[in-house]
């Protein structure tokens, strides 16, 4: 598969438990692990759905200039980003699926103005996923109508 | 959905969400392609796109979603970006633009030449350009680790 020009190195302080989690709550498969001899992910790669991210453990160093890669769960359940992953088909289940591994389930499945039907859950360690799957085909109008919020296509008009 | 886009978006929050897309399109040529706001002019969505791939723009909706800059610097997440060509001139571009360069263009073990890079609200980027190609037993001989699933 090529590599999506964007994608997201997600931090957990357990990464190979969080892999194995994130095959079975979501269905990602593991394309390359890369391993320490310690048996730390040094890097790795999965897929879902055309989807690729990277998961990777907590760590910092002068190479990061005073920053550091946490967990949620190392920041009291905060996040500096979340994902959100379009399927083409079966978000209930795969909702079903997500609850079933032990997902929190904060955004039970359900339409929404712009068309899609979305889902949000919240893994183990705190990071946050949307599902989401468009339903019906909403027009810029519509959605505006439907929600009071003024739709731009570039940046010149604001 | 748009057919050029992936399948993955990934959301970046940020204090100042209209600076950050104003920042982007400088440092890295993402194109805004949508932006939400409600009747205050305040940001409520956006979406940019650099190449197959959509990045969302967005502010901090809640406790649960902070900039680096309200963490000390932490983050939860790092974003990567392929490109094609001139890795380079990419990181003289992005440097002009403001962000801070972490780690200099380097060629990597696996055959990519990356640079790191930090923006001014405190978010990772890593960059990198395939430059040539490494077996997974050359990869492995090189860097000491174990490899699986590499093609």
């Amino acid at each position: 598969m090529s590599r999506p020009a964007v994608t997201p190195c997600v931090f957990y302080r357990d990464p190979i438990a969080a892999m194995k989690w994130l095959e079975a709550a979501f269905g990602f498969e593991t394309a390359v692990l890369i391993t320490d001899p310690q048996g730390n992910v040094a890097y790795s790669e999965m897929n879902f759905l055309g989807s690729q991210i990277s998961v990777g453990g907590e760590w910092t160093g002068p190479q990061l200039g005073g920053a550091a890669m946490k967990s949620p769960a190392s920041l009291g359940g905060v996040g500096t980003q979340f994902l959100r992953i379009a399927m083409p088909k079966g978000l209930d289940a795969h909702c079903a699926q997500a609850r079933a591994a032990g997902a929190r389930i904060t955004e039970e499945p359900s339409d929404q103005f712009y068309g899609d039907r979305t889902y949000r859950a919240v893994d183990p360690e705190g990071h946050v996923w949307n599902f989401s799957q468009t339903v019906r085909v909403v027009s810029g109008e519509e959605a505006h109508l439907a929600a009071g919020l003024t739709v731009h296509t570039a940046l010149d008009e604001v | 959905m748009a057919d050029w886009r992936g399948s993955l978006m990934s959301a970046v929050v940020y204090r100042d969400p209209k600076a950050a897309l104003k920042f982007l399109e400088a440092a890295f040529g993402f194109e805004l392609f949508m932006l939400i706001e409600d009747d205050k002019g305040n940001l409520a969505h956006s979406e940019m796109r650099l190449g197959d791939s959509a990045l969302m723009v967005g502010y901090e909706w809640s406790d649960e979603y902070k900039s680096p800059a309200s963490l000390g610097g932490k983050v939860t997440q790092s974003i990567h970006i392929q490109i094609d060509s001139d890795v380079d001139a990419h990181c003289a571009r992005a440097r002009a633009a403001g962000m801070e360069i972490l780690m200099e263009p380097a060629d990597q073990f696996y055959g990519a030449r990356t640079y790191r890079c930090r923006d001014p609200e405190g978010h990772i980027w890593t960059v990198a350009q395939d430059v040539k190609a490494v077996t997974r037993e050359e990869a492995e001989a090189a860097s000491g680790l174990k490899i699986t699933g590499w093609v």
